[in-house]
C-alpha cells in the first residue's frame, strides 16, 4: 500500500496517465502471449476456429432434429456464444492462470493501477471474441441455410461487438472467481456450457421455466442474442436500441462486479497467503 | 562381461525455430564416448551442467535412441533389445517430479511394481523393506503432493528398486537435498554397492563422486576427458600448485593476462559474495606468485594462498583446459 | 494371465488417480447435466416427448465420449507435467500397455455421467426409467465404453509425440458427437459423413445403446463395435510403437 502510494505522490499527472496506458497495452498484450501462447497457428486455428465452427454445426442439426427453430436461430445464437471460447476461456486462464505460471504474486507486487492492469488483460479478448464469432457466422453463412443480406453485416457486427465485450466482462468475473477457488477450469467449463442453457443461444427464453427465463435475462449475451437475430432479419439498429441498452449495462455491470471481487479477492489472498497455492 | 559397455555413443538434438521460416540447429549434446563399467562397480559420470550426463543416461536407459553408436547393458542392445534392458535397470532421477503427485506413495509403488512384472507376493514383502531402506515408512499411505523434495526422491529411489534389478542408474539424486538428506541418500547408494549391484551415477558434485566411486569419469562438452580412480584423477595435477588470490572487481581482460601468462595452466574464477576467488593452477615451482599479482595490476585483491590440488582442481582443470 | 492382470491393475489405478482429480468427475458430471436439461428442453419444445428418455441417455453418452477426449489427451500430458511418463516408456512393458488402461479408465469416468443424466432425468424431470432390454443395455454400455477406451488410445498416442496434439481434444467434442450420431441421427447428415460414421466403433456402440433402451435390435450394433475396437487395438497398438520410437529419437518425451 505504502510503495502504492509512494509512486502516485512523485509522477505527475502525465506520466501517471501514460504510465497506466503503458500498462493497459502492454500488460494485456504481453500476458496474452505469455500465457496462451496464441501466437502459434497450431493451437489457435483447433481451438478458436475449428472447435466453434464445430459447435454452429452440432447445435444447427441438434435444431434440425428436435423441429424447434430454423437454421438462422441456432447459426446466430451460437455464432455469438463461441466468443466466449475467448471471452470466457481466454480470460479465465489469463487472469486465473497466472496462479499456475507463479506469475500472480509478483504481479500483485507492483504498484501498477488495478483497472488498468485489469482491463489490459481483456481488450485483446474482446477483439478475439469478435474474430472468433466472425468465423462463426461464416460457416453458417457456408455450410448452413443462413443467408442475412450483405447490407445488415455492419449493424450485426456492431451487437456481436457489444456481445462479445459483455461476454468478456462475464469472463473476468470467472477469472477472479478462478484466483479465488484455486482452479479456474471448475468455473470456465460450467460458466461456458450454461450460457448455452440460459442465454436463448439454442433453447427459445419462452421455452424455459420462469426462473430460468429470469435467470437468462441477468446474464451476458441474452438481449445481445435477441437483438443480432432480429438485425440478421433486416431490423434496423435503432428498432433494438433496448435490447442493446440493456446488453450494455449489463456488460458494465459485470465489469465492475469483477473489479470489485479481484480488489476483494487480492486483498483476502494477502491476508490469508492464498494466492501462491497452486 | 562389463555391465554397461557404450561404444562411439553421439546424440544430437534438432532444434527448430520459427512457424513460418524453420530453422534447424543441430546441438551436439554427446560426442562419441566410450566407457565401460565392471559388474559391482560405482562408476560416476562427473561433469558440469550441459556436459551431456543426461543425455547419456538417457540413452542408456532407452529413453532415447544414440544419434550413433552403441550402447549395451548386461549384453543386451538399448537400442535392439530395450525391453530385455529396461528389466535390468533401475532408474532413478533427480528433482520432484516424477510421481503421480494425487496418490500415495504406497500407490505410486505398487503401480510400478505391476508394471515390473513384481509377482503380487514379492510385492508384499518387497515394498515395505525398501519404504524402510529410504526411510518412508509411515509416511507411504499420505499423498506425494505433501512430500517434501527430499522424500520425493527417496521415493524415486526406492522406485527404481521395485524389481530388484542388477544395473541401477542414478541421474543427479541428490540435486536439491539438503546436507543431510544427501548424505543419508550417498549412504543409501553405497550400500547398493556393497550389496553388489552395479551402480552408474551423475553428479557435478565432486566430494559426492570423490567420497562414492570407484572409478570416475569425467564429461565436458560431450566428450570424456578423463577416466580412472579418484587417486589416479588427482595425480595427475600432483604436480601442481593452486594459487587462491581473493579479488574485488577484476574485469575480464585481467583474467585472460592471467590464463596467458607463462606457466599458468589454468585459471577458474569462483564467484564469491564479495569478491572472486581466481584459482591459478601451474606446476610446482613455475611461477612467483607476484608475477601473477604483476598481471592484476589495477585490481584490488585480497588474501593468497598457495595450497596442494584437489580432486576439484583435477576436475577444473580437465574441464576448463580441454 | 499376466497382461490380463496388468491391464486390470492399471485400469483400476488410473480410476483412482482420474477420480482424486475432482475437476475431472466434476466437469464430466455437470456438463452432460447441463447437456441433459438443454436437450430436454429442446426436444420438449418441439413437441416430441417420446424423445425425452433419449435426451438424457444421449446426453450421458455425449459425456462418456468428453471424458474419454479429455482423459486420454490429457492423460499423457498430465504425465508429462508430473514427469511420470519418462518413468513410465522406460518400464518394460510395451507403452501401449500402459496407456490403453489410462484412456479406457477416462472413458469408465464417463459412467458418472451416464448416472448422473440418467438420475437427473428420472428426478427432476420425471422421465420414467424403462429399458427395454436391460441386459443387452448394460452389455452394450460396457462395450461402448471399451471402444471409446480404444479409440482414447489411438489420439493418445498422437499425443506422446505432438505437444500441441493437445489442442486438438479442445476440437474434437462436437465433430465426434455430429458423426457418431449420438443425439443427431445419422440420417440427417450429409450422405458423405455416413461413411466416417461407419468406421467408427462408438456409432455402433451408440446406436446398440439406444436401440437396447428404447426398442430395437442392439446385438448387431454390440458386434460390430466389437470388431471395429480390435481393429483399432491392433492400429492403436502399432501406433504407440512407431511414435514411441520416434519421440525417443526426436527427444520429445521430457518436454514440458
Amino acid at each position: 500500500m505504502s510503495v502504492a502510494v509512494r509512486n502516485r505522490m512523485s509522477y505527475g499527472r502525465d506520466q501517471r496517465l501514460r504510465q497506466t496506458l503503458r500498462i493497459f497495452f502492454h500488460g494485456g498484450y504481453f500476458s496474452y502471449r505469455a500465457l496462451f501462447n496464441w501466437q502459434s497457428p497450431r493451437f489457435y486455428v483447433p481451438t478458436m476456429l475449428a472447435g466453434p465452427a464445430f459447435q454452429v454445426l452440432f447445435f444447427a442439426y441438434l435444431g434440425r432434429y428436435s423441429h424447434v427453430r430454423d437454421d438462422a436461430f441456432y447459426v446466430v445464437g451460437n455464432a455469438v456464444q463461441v466468443s466466449g471460447m475467448s471471452g470466457v476461456f481466454g480470460v479465465a486462464i489469463t487472469v486465473g492462470g497466472e496462479r499456475w505460471t507463479q506469475t500472480l504474486a509478483p504481479l500483485l507486487a507492483t504498484p501498477a493501477n488495478r483497472m488498468a492492469l485489469f482491463l489490459g488483460r481483456a481488450l485483446p479478448h474482446i477483439v478475439n471474441g469478435f474474430i472468433v464469432s466472425a468465423f462463426g457466422f461464416a460457416i453458417g453463412r457456408l455450410l448452413l441455410d443462413f443467408h442475412p443480406g450483405l447490407g445488415t453485416i455492419p449493424e450485426l457486427a456492431v451487437v456481436v461487438l457489444l456481445s462479445t465485450t459483455t461476454c468478456t466482462a462475464f469472463g473476468l468475473v470467472v477469472g477472479a472467481l478462478g484466483l479465488r477457488w484455486r482452479d479456474v477450469f471448475t468455473i470456465a467449463n460450467p460458466a461456458y456450457f450454461l450460457m448455452l442453457l440460459f442465454c436463448g443461444v439454442n433453447i427459445p427464453l419462452s421455452a424455459l421455466p420462469k426462473w430460468m427465463q429470469v435467470v437468462g435475462s441477468g446474464m451476458p449475451l441474452t438481449h445481445g442474442i435477441a437483438a443480432a437475430r432480429r438485425v440478421a432479419h433486416g431490423a434496423s439498429l435503432s428498432s433494438v436500441d433496448g435490447l442493446i441498452g440493456k446488453e450494455a449495462l449489463i456488460g458494465l455491470c459485470y465489469f465492475a462486479a469483477a473489479y470489485v471481487l479481484l480488489r476483494v479477492f487480492e486483498a483476502e489472498g494477502r491476508r490469508r497467503a492464498t494466492l501462491e497455492l497452486v | 562381461m562389463a555391465a554397461i559397455e557404450a561404444e562411439n555413443l553421439r546424440r544430437t538434438y534438432k532444434q527448430t525455430s520459427g512457424f513460418l521460416r524453420r530453422r534447424t540447429k543441430t546441438i551436439e549434446a554427446v560426442r562419441g564416448i566410450d566407457f565401460a563399467v565392471d559388474e559391482g562397480e560405482l562408476f560416476g559420470l562427473l561433469g558440469p551442467n550441459g556436459a551431456g550426463k543426461t543425455t547419456t543416461i538417457k540413452m542408456l536407459v532407452t529413453l532415447l535412441i544414440p544419434t550413433s553408436g552403441t550402447a549395451r547393458v548386461l549384453g543386451s542392445d538399448v537400442v535392439d533389445d530395450a525391453r530385455t534392458v529396461r528389466r535390468k535397470i533401475g532408474y532413478v532421477f533427480g528433482g520432484d517430479r516424477g510421481a503421480y503427485e494425487r496418490l500415495s506413495g504406497l500407490d505410486n509403488l505398487r503401480y510400478f511394481s505391476e508394471l515390473y512384472g513384481v509377482p503380487p507376493k514379492v510385492q508384499k514383502q518387497r515394498i515395505p523393506e525398501l519404504l524402510e531402506l529410504v526411510g518412508l515408512t509411515g509416511r507411504e499411505r499420505e499423498r506425494v503432493e505433501g512430500y517434501s523434495r527430499g522424500m520425493r526422491q527417496r521415493l524415486h529411489i526406492a522406485r527404481g528398486l521395485l524389481h530388484d534389478p542388477p544395473v541401477i542408474v542414478l541421474d543427479e539424486p541428490t540435486i536439491g537435498l539438503d546436507p543431510v538428506g544427501a548424505r543419508e541418500l550417498r549412504h543409501t547408494i553405497a550400500e547398493l554397492a556393497r550389496a553388489g549391484k552395479t551402480v552408474l551415477l551423475t553428479t557435478h558434485y565432486m566430494y559426492e563422486a570423490d567420497a562414492l566411486c570407484d572409478r570416475i569419469a569425467v564429461i565436458a562438452k560431450g566428450e570424456i576427458v578423463a577416466t580412472g580412480t579418484p587417486a589416479h584423477l588427482k595425480s595427475a595435477v600432483a604436480d601442481r600448485t593452486v594459487i587462491e588470490i581473493e579479488a574485488y572487481g577484476a574485469p575480464e581482460d585481467a583474467i585472460r593476462r592471467l590464463r596467458d601468462a607463462p606457466g599458468v595452466t589454468s585459471v577458474a574464477v569462483e564467484d564469491r559474495e564479495h569478491a572472486q576467488l581466481l584459482l591459478v593452477q601451474a606446476p610446482q615451482g613455475s611461477v612467483l606468485t607476484q608475477q601473477l599479482l604483476g598481471h592484476l595490476d589495477g585490481v584490488r585483491v585480497g588474501r593468497v594462498t598457495a595450497r596442494e590440488p584437489t580432486l576439484e582442481d583435477a576436475y577444473v582443470s580437465l574441464v576448463t583446459e580441454n | 494371465m499376466r497382461i490380463a492382470r496388468l491391464l486390470a491393475v492399471c485400469w483400476w489405478f488410473q480410476l483412482k488417480q482420474m477420480t482424486k482429480a475432482g475437476l475431472f468427475v466434476f466437469t464430466s458430471i455437470i456438463e452432460p447435466l447441463i447437456f441433459a436439461t438443454l436437450a430436454y428442453y429442446l426436444f420438449k419444445a418441439g413437441h416430441r416427448p417420446g424423445t425425452l428418455l433419449y435426451a438424457a441417455l444421449s446426453a450421458g453418452l455425449m459425456g462418456i465420449w468428453t471424458s474419454t477426449l479429455f482423459g486420454s489427451g490429457g492423460a499423457i500430458n498430465f504425465q508429462r507435467w508430473q514427469g511420470v511418463l519418462e518413468p513410465l516408456v522406460a518400464s518394460p512393458p510395451p507403452y501401449a500397455l500402459i496407456l490403453f488402461p489410462q484412456t479406457l479408465a477416462a472413458a469408465s469416468i464417463g459412467l458418472y455421467s451416464l448416472a448422473s443424466t440418467l438420475v437427473w432425468g428420472r428426478v427432476i424431470f420425471g422421465i420414467p426409467l424403462h429399458f427395454v432390454h436391460p441386459v443387452a443395455f448394460a452389455i452394450s454400455i460396457v462395450v461402448t465404453i471399451v471402444s471409446l477406451g480404444v479409440l482414447g488410445l489411438v489420439m493418445g498416442a498422437s499425443f506422446i509425440l505432438y505437444r500441441e496434439a493437445n489442442a486438438l481434444s479442445n476440437m474434437l467434442e462436437f465433430p465426434i458427437w455430429i458423426v457418431t450420431g449420438v443425439i443427431v441421427p445419422l440420417s440427417l447428415l450429409p450422405g458423405w459423413i455416413h461413411p466416417l460414421s461407419w468406421i467408427l466403433a462408438p456409432t455402433w456402440g451408440y446406436r446398440a445403446i439406444h436401440n437396447a433402451a428404447l426398442g430395437g435390435n442392439p446385438w448387431p450394433g454390440i458386434g460390430i463395435a466389437l470388431g471395429l475396437a480390435a481393429v483399432y487395438f491392433v492400429i492403436g497398438q502399432a501406433v504407440v510403437v512407431a511414435f514411441e520410437r520416434r519421440a525417443r529419437e526426436r527427444a520429445t518425451l521430457s518436454l514440458v
